[in-house]
C-alpha cells in the first residue's frame, strides 16, 4: 500500500462516526477536565467611559492547543466572540500576537501555556502603549519611527546590467541576528526607558533596524545615517537597561546593537 | 514623586465636545494615565501619542552632538576616570593628598552633574513640560556652581579637610544623641 | 465620498444597495480629513496599557532603576554638602568640618545615624560596581544573556560584601 493512499485512508476513517463516537467517549471517561484560568484585559472603544478591566476565562486544557494563542483563540470562537486581538501566522514569524503574557513580552503563538506554573495565566496588551481595542495596542509610531530611519538601501550607483550588488561572506555574515528581527515590538514595549520617551526616543527595535543598515556593506549613507541619530533623544535615552534583550521571543540581540551605535557616534 | 494626570485631559483641547471630555474625564481618570510629576504644568500632548496622519513624517531631528556623543563621551571619561580615584581614597583609608582630592571631588561633581542632566532629559522632557525643562537645567547649573565654590572651600579652608576627608570624619563620627538621654 | 467615485465600487453599489458595508462605510469615509478626525478623536480616549506594575520582576530593569535611584540619592548628598560649604562661603554661617562633625554627634538621632550609613554604604557599593558593568557593556561586551545575568548577580555579591564591610566600618 502506497503511503498516499494510507493517508487517504486515515482521513477518511477520523471522519467516520464510530471514530468520533470512541473519541468522545475516550475524553468524558478517562481524561478529567483540566480547566486553566485565562485573566484578561479588556477595553472596548466602543464604550470609552467604562475602565478597563481583567475578565476571567477557563480554558479546558484537555481540548485545547499547547500555545497561549490556542486558548486565545478557542475562547475567541467559543466563550466570548468579542475579545480582540492580532494574530496571522500562529508560528512566530509575523509578529502580529505580540503581548505581555504573565508579566513578560513575548508572542503567543511562541508561548507555551505552563501546565507545572500557577493556575492563572495573565495576558494583558503591549506595556504603554494606546490601546485600540483589549489586546490590540495602536503601533502607528513605532512603525513611523521604523520608517524615520530610512529602512531601505542607500548608494550612488547600482550595477548598471541589472544585477544584484555583490556582497563578500563575511560582509553578508554581520548582518545575521539583525534581519531576522520581526518588528513585534516586543523588545520596544519592554523598554522603561520607551514608556516614558517613545515619542521621541526610537526604542530597541528600530534602532537595531538602524545599525543594520549602518553596518550593510552595500549601504553608503552610513554618514547619514548617524546624523540623524546624533541627538539627545533618539539613541541616548537608551541606559542599557536590557529588558529588550531580555524579551526578544526571536532571540535576538537589540542591546547590543544599541551600543554598537553608541561606539559609531563616539568616533563620529 | 510622580502624580498622574489623564491623557484625556491632557488632550482636551482636541475634543471640542465638552460633554464627551467630561464624560471621559470622569469615568477614566485611573486608566489613561501618564506619568507627570504633580507640581509642574504640562503642555497639551497629541492624543495618542502620535502627531498627524498614519502617512506624515516624523519631524527631522537636528544635529546636536553637545547633547548626544560628546555628552556620551563625557560621562564615560568622567567614570572611568572616577574608579582610580576612588578606589586611591578608600585603600587609603581617607587620608590622600590635597591635588588628590581637588581632582576627585570635581570629577565627581561633573558625573553628578552630566547624571542629573539625563535625569532631567528622562523625566523633565521639553516635550511634555515645556520651559520648566530649561529651569531645571539651570537650576542644576546654578547649583553646581555653588558646589565648585563649596569645593574649593573644603579643600583651601585651614578648618577644612576635603570631601575625603569630610566624609572619614563623620563615617566615624557616632550618633551620640541616644545615649545622652540614656 | 473618495470611495464611491470608484466606478467599480459604484457599479457594485448599485447591485447591492442593500449591502451593510455600504451604508456605514458612506457615513464613516465621507473623506480623508473626516476620517482624520474621528481618528485623532478616538486616539483621545484611549486608554495606556498598564507598564511598570505588571511587568515581570526582572533583574535587568531592577538592577537599572537602582542604579539610577542610588546615583541620585548619592549626587544629591554630595551637592547638597558642597552646595551648603559654596553657600557658606559667600555668606559666613559658620559651617565647617568640625561644626558638620558636631551637629551629626549631636543632633542625629541613632536610627537616622544607622539608616543613613547603611544606606550610603551599600548604594555607593552599589553604584561602583555596577558603574563598572556598565563601562564594560559600553565598550559592547558582556550583552549574552548568560553574561547579563552573571553581571548582575555578581554586582549583587560585590554590593552585599562591599557594603558590609563599609557600613561596619562607621561604628
Amino acid at each position: 500500500m502506497s503511503v498516499l493512499s494510507l493517508a487517504s485512508k486515515r482521513i477518511t476513517s477520523f471522519n467516520t462516526p464510530a471514530r468520533v463516537l470512541i473519541s468522545k467517549r475516550f475524553e468524558s471517561v478517562a481524561k478529567p477536565a483540566n480547566f486553566k484560568t485565562f485573566k484578561i484585559y479588556r477595553w472596548n472603544p466602543d464604550t470609552p467611559e467604562v475602565k478597563p478591566k481583567m475578565q476571567e476565562y477557563k480554558v479546558d486544557m484537555n481540548n485545547c492547543g499547547g500555545m497561549v494563542l490556542d486558548a486565545l483563540i478557542k475562547i475567541k470562537d467559543e466563550q466570548d466572540g468579542t475579545l480582540t486581538f492580532r494574530r496571522s501566522c500562529r508560528e512566530g514569524i509575523c509578529g502580529s500576537c505580540a503581548m505581555n503574557i504573565d508579566g513578560r513580552n513575548t508572542l503567543a503563538c511562541l508561548c507555551k501555556i505552563d501546565a507545572e506554573k500557577a493556575n492563572t495565566v495573565k495576558i494583558y496588551p503591549l506595556p504603554h502603549t494606546h490601546v485600540v481595542k483589549d489586546l490590540v495596542p495602536d503601533l502607528t509610531q513605532f512603525y513611523k519611527q521604523y520608517k524615520s530611519i530610512q529602512p531601505y538601501l542607500q548608494r550612488k550607483e547600482y550595477p548598471k546590467d541589472g544585477t544584484e550588488i555583490l556582497q563578500s561572506v563575511e560582509d553578508r555574515k554581520k548582518l545575521d541576528g539583525l534581519y531576522e528581527c520581526i518588528l513585534c515590538a516586543c523588545c520596544s514595549t519592554s523598554c522603561p526607558s520607551y514608556w516614558w520617551n517613545a515619542e521621541e526616543y526610537m526604542g530597541p527595535a528600530v534602532l537595531m533596524q538602524a545599525y543594520r543598515w549602518m553596518i550593510d556593506s552595500r549601504d553608503e549613507a552610513f554618514g547619514k545615517r548617524k546624523e540623524m541619530l546624533q541627538n539627545s533623544m533618539s539613541v541616548y535615552r537608551c541606559h542599557t537597561i536590557l529588558n529588550c534583550t531580555k524579551t526578544c521571543p526571536k532571540g535576538l540581540n537589540p542591546g547590543k546593537a544599541i551600543a554598537e551605535i553608541k561606539k559609531f557616534l563616539a568616533a563620529d | 514623586m510622580f502624580g498622574f494626570k489623564s491623557a484625556a485631559s491632557r488632550s482636551s483641547f482636541l475634543l471640542k465636545n465638552n460633554s464627551t471630555k467630561n464624560l471621559l474625564l470622569k469615568a477614566n481618570s485611573n486608566s489613561l494615565r501618564h506619568f507627570t510629576i504633580p507640581f509642574l504644568p504640562t503642555l497639551p500632548q497629541n492624543p495618542g501619542g502620535v502627531k498627524g496622519s498614519v502617512n506624515d513624517n516624523l519631524p527631522k531631528t537636528k544635529i546636536d552632538k553637545f547633547h548626544a556623543s560628546y555628552h556620551w563621551n563625557f560621562e564615560k571619561v568622567l567614570a572611568v576616570g572616577l574608579i582610580p580615584l576612588v578606589s586611591m581614597s578608600l585603600m587609603n583609608g581617607g587620608s590622600i593628598s590635597t591635588f588628590i582630592d581637588l581632582g576627585l571631588s570635581y570629577t565627581l561633581l561633573m558625573h553628578c552633574y552630566v547624571g542629573f542632566q539625563s535625569c532631567i532629559t528622562d523625566y523633565i522632557p521639553k516635550r511634555v513640560y515645556g520651559t520648566w525643562h530649561n529651569k531645571a537645567m539651570y537650576a542644576l547649573t546654578f547649583g553646581t556652581l555653588l558646589s565648585i565654590i563649596g569645593i574649593y572651600d573644603m579643600n583651601f579652608n585651614q578648618k577644612n579637610s576635603g570631601s575625603v576627608g569630610l566624609t572619614t570624619k563623620l563615617w566615624g563620627a557616632k550618633s551620640e544623641k541616644s545615649e545622652e538621654k540614656a | 465620498m473618495f470611495m464611491l467615485k470608484n466606478p467599480i465600487l459604484s457599479s457594485i453599489k448599485t447591485q447591492r444597495t442593500s449591502s451593510r458595508l455600504f451604508t456605514t462605510n458612506k457615513r464613516l469615509l465621507q473623506s480623508p480629513a473626516k476620517g482624520q478626525e474621528i481618528l485623532v478623536k478616538q486616539r483621545a480616549v484611549r486608554p495606556i496599557s498598564p507598564h511598570l506594575t505588571i511587568y515581570e520582576p526582572q533583574i535587568t530593569w531592577y538592577l537599572s532603576s537602582v542604579h539610577r535611584v542610588s546615583g541620585v540619592i548619592l549626587g544629591a548628598l554630595f551637592f547638597g554638602v558642597s552646595i551648603g560649604y559654596g553657600i557658606n562661603k559667600l555668606y559666613d554661617f559658620g559651617l565647617n568640618d568640625d561644626s558638620l562633625v558636631e551637629f551629626y554627634k549631636n543632633k542625629v538621632p541613632t536610627w537616622l545615624d544607622y539608616t543613613a550609613k547603611g544606606s550610603v554604604a551599600y548604594l555607593f557599593a552599589f553604584h561602583f560596581a555596577n558603574g563598572i558593568r556598565h563601562l564594560v557593556w559600553d565598550m559592547g561586551k558582556g550583552f549574552s544573556l548568560k553574561g547579563i545575568y552573571v553581571g548582575g548577580y555578581s554586582v549583587l555579591g560585590v554590593c552585599a560584601v562591599a557594603g558590609t564591610y563599609l557600613f561596619s566600618k562607621g561604628f
